[in-house]
């Protein structure tokens, strides 16, 4: 847009008014959780903004205060085992459904899907009873499972996205060959449907990671998660240690997308959903 | 294995079995569907510490006094009107997306998804910090002359509708921007051509297009509002009560969980009513994949 353009503001005005409009929104998205971001580094007592000097003292306590650290332990183990039974379960899914001439593909697919619309405190509350009826009680393998519940329709539907985008041609190509089963799944489909894999990871331990609805059910002092006990910290007091935690929490998540962004690219990990 | 004509959907049925459902499907229904039915046919001894009382007897409770039917209203009444503003709201975002943002798409995409990022706890504390008495939203409204003296947002209804809106609007952007990029720009030419104002154009031909996106956008962000409790909680403060919250609340501090199981089959009940809506309308439109 060249300086003469500025002045036909009449004609620009509906262009003007969008992008107006635009970084209004973008700055009610972004400005809560840009200020928690610089609340975490104050210096002061309490929660002030704009912060007022700056210091790491906050992520200081967060790694002096045991019930963070442990609980974030437990929610980076939650989120890995999470992601990888997901995968283990949600791959061949995908894979069967996809392409399985498995009867009722479509109605499976749904049932595959369904547990993303169920409310998660429903959930939460009712594999709480139900597990512990079967005497796994509140454990990390309690939290495992359901955490896996959840978050198995995002690695079905990321792995079917990309798999139904790849041509069938080059595992028949395999068989007609002479593959079997194993060796087409491991030399061809499975590199194909790579950044699949990748993204739904991801999405299952971005999903376990700031679950509590679910989490919240199976407390214990050994299987809190870190959003469990935010939220018992918040109920009571008020300061920025839990700025720090979110931003450390936000660091893990980054660091996760970064990862699979440097090997796959984010491209590949939006696939025709 | 000999290739033959007839023999090349045999090979492709061969390369994955339909078997590798199986243990998923078992996963499932073990994990997922059983704990469901547990629930609604409420078989495990839930009446531990409270005092025993048929699951019945809360039912009747939720549907005769005022009390609870008002929170059963309340909470479809706040997923409704949390869907409704993120349509309002997000439509325009998910239009300028498509249309107008160019080289930028990728960058505003980005924008859009980087919130789903960070906890919900992490925003529920942004929104504290500028609701305070003496934050910066009161601030502003006092220096905007709007305000004389500050506004309790916290602990209101206003401050968690906001709360909920500003985690849920992204969802709805996503998907009406799907729908309207599908959307053949010919026919808005054809309209223009024929003599349709932009308006005109817009109502007719554009937004009964994108209805489908809405349509989805309004189910995910229902589901998820009807569900949501950690922002009614640190925002609403409990000024406005909903099922999620009720049954938190019963969880956590009445520890009457067979309130809390009649509350959650409530709850369940309305997620698959909104469910089934969703299947009809994917029905009505045919199979569009998902």
């Amino acid at each position: 847009m060249n300086s003469r353009s500025w002045f036909r503001l009449k004609e620009n005005a509906p262009k003007f008014s969008m992008l107006a409009y635009m970084v209004l929104f973008f700055i009610f998205l972004l400005g809560p959780i840009l200020i928690v971001v610089a609340i975490s580094f104050t210096e002061t007592e309490y929660v002030a903004f704009p912060p007022k000097g700056f210091s790491l003292r906050w992520y200081e306590r967060f790694f002096e205060y045991d019930a963070f650290v442990d609980s974030f332990i437990v929610s980076v183990e939650l989120a890995i085992a999470t992601a990888v039974l997901g995968v283990g379960l949600g791959v061949p899914a995908a894979l069967a459904v996809t392409r399985g001439h498995v009867p009722y593909a479509n109605t499976i697919m749904t049932f595959l899907l369904s547990p993303l619309s169920m409310p998660l405190i429903v959930m939460g509350f009712a594999l709480l009873f139900y597990l512990s009826a079967l005497g796994f009680g509140v454990s990390f393998l309690s939290l495992l499972i359901a955490h896996t519940v959840i978050s198995l329709p995002y690695v079905v539907r990321t792995v079917a996205g990309v798999y139904r985008g790849i041509s069938p041609d080059f595992e028949e190509s395999a068989a007609v060959l002479g593959a079997n089963r194993l060796q087409i799944f491991w030399n061809i489909t499975l590199p194909m449907i790579k950044p699949g894999i990748f993204a739904g990871m991801l999405f299952a331990m971005l999903i376990s990671i700031d679950n509590l609805p679910i989490s919240f059910f199976f407390g214990s002092a050994d299987t809190n998660t870190l959003p469990v006990v935010m939220l018992s910290y918040l109920e009571h007091q008020f300061d920025p240690s839990i700025a720090a935690a979110s931003c450390i929490q936000l660091i893990v998540a980054v660091i996760g997308l970064f990862i699979v962004e440097r090997i796959y690219g984010l491209d590949a990990m939006t696939p025709a959903s | 294995m000999i290739l033959k004509r007839s023999g090349v959907t045999t090979v492709s049925a061969g390369v994955v079995s339909p078997w590798w459902i199986a243990f998923t499907g078992l996963f499932l229904v073990v994990f997922f569907v059983l704990p469901i039915v547990n629930n609604l046919l409420n078989t495990t001894e839930l009446a531990t510490l409270a005092k025993q009382r048929p699951i019945s007897f809360y039912y009747h409770k939720l549907f005769t006094d005022p009390y609870y039917i008002r929170i059963v209203f309340d909470t479809v009444a706040l997923s409704v009107g949390v869907t409704v503003i993120c349509i309002i709201i997000g439509y325009p975002v998910a239009m300028f997306l498509v249309r107008h943002s160019g080289k930028w798409s990728g960058f505003i995409i980005f924008l859009l998804i980087a919130p789903l990022l960070t906890s919900i706890i992490m925003r529920t504390f942004g929104w504290r910090v500028l609701f305070a008495r003496r934050g910066l939203v009161n601030d502003f409204l006092i220096w905007a002359d709007i305000l004389d003296k500050p506004f309790m947002f916290l602990n209101s209804a206003s401050s968690a509708v906001v709360g909920l809106v500003h985690v849920l609007v992204p969802f709805m952007v996503l998907s009406i921007a799907s729908v309207l990029r599908s959307i053949d720009l010919q026919l808005e030419e054809s309209a223009r051509i024929l003599g349709a104002s932009r308006v005109k154009t817009f109502l007719k031909v554009t937004f009964p297009l994108s209805l489908d996106g809405i349509g989805t956008g309004f189910i995910i962000v229902f589901l998820l509002a009807n569900g949501s409790f950690v922002t009614l909680l640190l925002l609403g403060g409990g000024d406005l009560k909903t099922l999620p919250l009720l049954i938190y609340q019963q969880f956590t501090i009445s520890r009457d969980f067979q309130f809390a199981a009649a509350m959650s089959n409530v709850l369940l009940a309305i997620a698959v009513g909104c469910l089934y809506l969703q299947l009809r309308l994917i029905r009505r439109r045919g199979v569009k994949g998902s």
